[in-house]
Parts: C-alpha cells; structure tokens; sequence
C-alpha cells in the first residue's frame, strides 16, 4: 500500500449533516461541568465560586422578575432568528 | 348627531362607484392612466427603484417574511404586556435606559405589531401572489411592491414607537406612520389594480374580496371624513370597525379561501357563500375589535372621544352588527367545508398551513359571537362588559387573524419562492406552541378579567389573589405563542435557502377548474385530480402518433 500523502485532498471536507454520536458529546460535556460545580461544592463547601460570584452582583436589581427567564429565552430566539439569516445566507 | 348610517351611505356609494369604474375603466382615459400608474410606480421613484429585484414572486415573498418578523415582535410585546398587567415593576431595570413601559402601552404596541405588522402585511403578501394568479398575468410591478414593503415597515415601527410615546419632540409620530403606511397602501392598491387591468380572464370572487379589502381602507376614511363623524365617539368607533371589516377580514377572506381550496386541492365549497361573503362584509359591521376606539383617534391624529350613541344609532349599529353574522359563519363553513373536500384529498392534510386556517376559521364564529356582545353593550353605553373587550380584541387577534394569515402564507411562500419550508413536523410543533398558547394564555387572562368585573359588581374591597394567579398562568401560557412565531420564523428562514424544492408546477383544482382533460397515455386518477381535474371534468383520450420525430422547421 503506497503512502500518497495529503496531497489527494486539495480542498478543506466538510459534512453536510451532524452525525448523532456529536450531541452525545455535548450532553457529556454539560454532564462534566455540572458534576465539577458540584464537586467544588462538596470539597469547598461555603466558598464562592470563582469568577462567577463577582460577576453576579452586577446584575442584582437588573433581573429580579421572573420575566428575565422568559425574555431570555425570546432574546435567544431572535439571536437565532438573526444567525440563521446569516448562517444560510453565507453557506452557499 | 346620527353618525353610523350616513356614514355607511357615502362608503356604500363610494364602493359601488368603485366597483363600477374598476369593471368599465376610465374610458378614453384608461391608457393614459395606465401609462401614468406605472410611471409612477417605477419610472418616478428614480434610482430608489432599482434597489430592489423585480423577479415574479419576490414581492409577495418580501412583505409574507417581513409579516413573519413581525408576528415574532407582536408576540413578546403582547407577552410582556400579560406579564406587567400583574406584575408593574417587572422590567422597571430599563429605565436606566429612559425605558420604562407599562401594561397598557406594551400591549397596544403589539396590537399594532400584531395588525399592521404581521397579518396585513402577510394579507398583502399572499394578494401580491394570489390576484395575478387569478387574473392568468403577472403583478403590474415587482420591483414597487417590493419596495413598499420596507415603507410599510417602517411605518409600523413608528406606530409601535408612537404606541409607547405618541409625541416626540412635539411631533405626532403616529400621524407620521399613518402617512407613510397610506402612502404604501396606494402603491399596492395601484399595482393590484394596474394587475386586474390586465387580466386575461374573469376573476374568481376570492380575488374581489382582496381587492375590495384593499381600497375598503382609505374608502372607510374618507366616508367617515365626508359624513363629518370623525370627531365623535361613534364615529371613530364605526370607522375603526369599517377598516376591520373591509381591509382585514375581506383580505383575509379573499387569501384564505383561495389557499385553502389550492393547498387542499379541493375546489372551493360554494361560489355563492363567497359571494355573501363579499356583499355581507360591505354592508354590515363587523363586531370583531376592541370597544376602545383610541387606535383609529390616535392614527387619524384626533382625540379619542366618548362612545355616546343616539338610539337609531344604537338600533342601526346593534341591527348591522348582527347582520356581520352571515358573512362571518358563511366564509367560516366554506373556508371549513374546502379543506376537508369531498372524500377525494389530493394535497397532504398535514402540509404546513392547513391546521392554522383550519383553526382560524373553526375559532371566527364563537369569537365574533362573544365580540358582538361586548360592542352592542359598548355602544348602548352600559359598558357592562368592557372589562373583556381588549382580552377578546386579543384572542380575536391571536386565534383567528393570525392564524388565517400565517396559514395562508405558509402555502403561498412555497409557491412564490420555489422551495419549502425546512421541517413540516417543526411548523407543526410550532403550530402547536403558537395556537396552545394564545388560547389557553389568553382564556385564562379573560377569567381573571371576568373575576375582576364579579368583584367590582360585588363592591369588594380586597382583590381576589386568584385573579393574581390567573394572570401569571395566562401570561405564562402566551410564552408559547413567543416561541412558536420564533420556531416558524426560523423553519421558513432557512426553507428559503435549504428546504425541498417544489416539483414541476401543478395547478390544482380550484372554481376555474378545465372542462376537458386531454388523456395521451395511461394516468391514475389521483394524477388527474391533482392537475384540476374535477368530477364534472370530462377526459378526452387523444391519440399519439407512432412516426419518429423531427426537427422543427422554422
């Protein structure tokens, strides 16, 4: 079996669909950062999370309605809305 | 002062002499018209025009997406709007911004996002694609009523700014978006009248009812202007409900009825019902609305007055808008009867479109009933049940105009663009999203305003915590209509690029169905069906001659 080298593919592959086992990696991912938040937890227990608990206070009295869950949820949807026109419109 | 039948006079005049000049033209003026409508629709905006493309069905898929952006914008407004009807302080944050809404002007925002915004222009869009499709030409100028859709956007914009704030720096803003949206009204009622001009056959009735709707709107201005009611409380209540029944509904009527006998594939049920249709919605009221006249003031640029009825105008208005129930449960039962044909469903049932007209038009009749009671109670000043009328203007809004609307423009984009939407089972789970939440956020909204009316009846002094709870659910609940406008939008943004293209272009049968089919080879019948065929459509076999071919001699 001869080696030809990298020289056969001249351009940059790219699959046009996500193949399944990608969102398994995802979700395992998700699982991993949770169970370290909870690990940091369990082995420091009382102490604030780096970075995160002084980011928080910023926004005391900014989001203090439940109405900030659900419009950040619709914000997401315009932000998709406005990445889909321009993911779509670039692809081709 | 008796304001509602002069009123209605001078609109039932002006229509007729309408419909007249429209039929038997302008005589010896007719091509100088003509030539002078296009130049003034192309050739006068100079360099503007050329911005945009002229391509057959660009227009028509401009103003449907644009009527989609804006369904999504309606939603969140009107959501926030639930939201602070119970809880005030909620986005109090903003006003670090110089932002600082409150219930009422959130969601009168998204009355105007939600009627201008989404189903007129989604009303218009699909026109744009159904009456040249009626008239057997093409739309008089592309490039025009693609153009406008950006004029007619931004006039929403500044009536949803106007909304929250009506003068800015001393200047009426509303007045402002009601100039600019008149001036993109008549840009579309020109092209679609320069379009019917030339027609190459007779329009089917679901193509007047489009064209009735559009100049019902500045026709329903000028009679209320003429008969000098435009300052009175009745006045503005009539003309508000005028616009309601010409623009809206007989708009809606006229795309709904032709995209549901065409996604279907079942010819429309009744001529003669689209017929009533059309002389109901012109003579009677339609109740449909609020009681609040404040949008017409406010867009006519005139203080909004008291509804103070003398009593023929109490019994006519009463007597007409009783009458606005034949068109209603006519239209209803036809657009109903047409998607579920006659045990021979050439379409898929399931294609997007057909579930939000199904129940747009299942929800009309016992909404309208309900509104009937709310304005006949408005008008002979009891106001008993005015605690309802913007809840009921809402579902109104949300389960019936809407979804007609984005029904029919689900089956239309497919048709101007060339390719569907990317998911059918995401436009279904949207469906469900958008229609669950706007019934059941807005039913339970409507018991809270029921309760509240029990309690002030009661002369009770503590608020009942269980309108509190009501509000949050039906507030809640509207989420999902947020999130279902965001899932459609997102679906036909990227069928537009990524979706299945539509196959070779099939005319399914609609009341101009052909009276021949000619049959060359062996077919099913299924085929036949699909191509317009109907059960009176008499197939002719033709013969094929078995001599090989040869080129054409020119």
């Amino acid at each position: 079996m001869s080696d030809q080298g990298p020289s056969q593919i001249s351009e940059f592959i790219q699959g046009e669909k996500e193949p399944e086992s990608s969102s398994v990696v995802l979700v395992l991912g998700v699982v991993s950062a949770l169970s370290f938040l909870v690990l940091y937890g369990v082995l420091y227990p009382g102490r604030e999370m780096p970075v995160v608990s002084e980011l928080l206070p910023m926004f005391e009295g900014v989001f203090d309605s439940g109405i900030w869950f659900f419009l950040l949820g619709a914000m997401l949807g315009v932000f998709a809305i406005i990445g889909t026109m321009l993911t779509e419109a670039t692809s081709e | 002062m008796n304001a509602i039948i002069p009123t209605l006079a001078i609109f039932w005049l002006l229509m007729i002499i309408s419909f007249i000049l429209m039929k038997r033209g302008l005589s010896i003026f007719n091509d100088v018209a003509k030539g002078m409508g296009m130049f003034m629709l192309e050739k006068a905006l100079g360099p503007a025009i050329d911005f945009v493309q002229g391509k057959p069905g660009s227009a028509s898929r401009t103003w449907i997406m644009h009527g989609m952006i804006w369904t999504m914008v309606a939603s969140i407004l009107t959501f926030e709007g639930l939201w602070l009807s119970h809880d005030p302080t909620a986005l109090h944050s903003l006003g670090a911004w110089g932002y600082s809404p409150d219930s009422q002007e959130l969601l009168y925002a998204g009355r105007f996002a939600g009627v201008f915004g989404a189903a007129a222009m989604m009303i218009i869009g699909a026109g744009l694609h159904v009456i040249p499709a009626l008239s057997g030409t093409n739309l008089a100028s592309e490039s025009n009523a693609t153009l406008v859709s950006g004029l007619w956007t931004l006039s929403v914009l500044i009536l949803v700014i106007g909304a929250h704030s009506k003068e800015i720096l001393g200047v009426d803003v509303m007045v402002i978006g009601t100039a600019l949206q008149s001036l993109a009204l008549l840009a579309i009622i020109m092209n679609q009248l320069l379009t019917i001009s030339n027609a190459t056959r007779p329009i089917a009735v679901p193509g007047w009812l489009i064209i009735f709707g559009l100049i019902g709107d500045p026709i329903a201005v000028l009679s209320v202007i003429l008969s000098g009611a435009y300052e009175t409380g009745v006045g503005q209540w009539l003309v508000y409900h005028m616009i309601g029944g010409t623009f809206l509904f007989c708009g809606i009527a006229g795309v709904s009825l032709y995209a549901s006998s065409m996604a279907s594939g079942n010819p429309l049920w009744s001529r003669t019902l689209v017929g009533f249709t059309l002389f109901g919605a012109l003579i009677a009221i339609n109740p449909l609305g609020s009681t609040d006249t404040t949008m017409a003031a406010d867009m006519l640029g005139l203080q909004a007055s008291e509804i103070s009825s003398s009593t023929q105008d109490h019994i006519s208005g009463s007597f007409l808008m009783a009458l606005a129930a034949i068109p209603i449960i006519a239209y209803s039962s036809n657009l109903l009867v047409t998607l579920r044909g006659k045990d021979a469903f050439v379409e898929n049932a399931d294609s997007p479109g057909i579930a939000e007209m199904n129940m747009g038009a299942l929800l009309l009749v016992p909404i309208a009933i309900g509104a009937l009671f709310v304005q006949t109670d408005a008008l002979g000043g009891v106001g008993e049940l005015s605690a309802i009328s913007e809840t009921l203007d809402l579902l109104g809004l949300w389960a019936v105009l809407i979804p007609l609307s984005l029904g029919t423009s689900l089956y239309v984009l497919p048709q101007v663009s060339g390719r569907k939407v990317l998911s059918v089972s995401r436009s279904r789970a949207a469906f469900w999203l958008m229609s669950g939440g706007a019934i059941a956020g807005l039913t339970f909204t409507i018991m809270a305003d029921l309760n509240d009316m029990a309690l002030v009846e009661a002369l009770a002094e503590n608020p009942s915590s269980i309108t509190e709870e009501l509000r949050i659910l039906g507030s809640v609940t509207f989420y999902g209509t947020v999130l279902g406008s965001i899932f459609h939008c997102t679906n036909v943004i990227s069928g537009q690029f990524r979706g299945e293209k539509l196959a070779e272009e099939v005319e399914s049968s609609t009341t101009l169905s052909p009276h021949t089919y000619e049959l060359a080879s062996s077919t099913s019948v299924r085929r036949i069906l699909a191509s317009g065929a109907t059960l009176d459509t008499e197939v002719t076999p033709v013969s094929q001659s078995e001599e090989s071919g040869s080129a054409t001699e020119l």
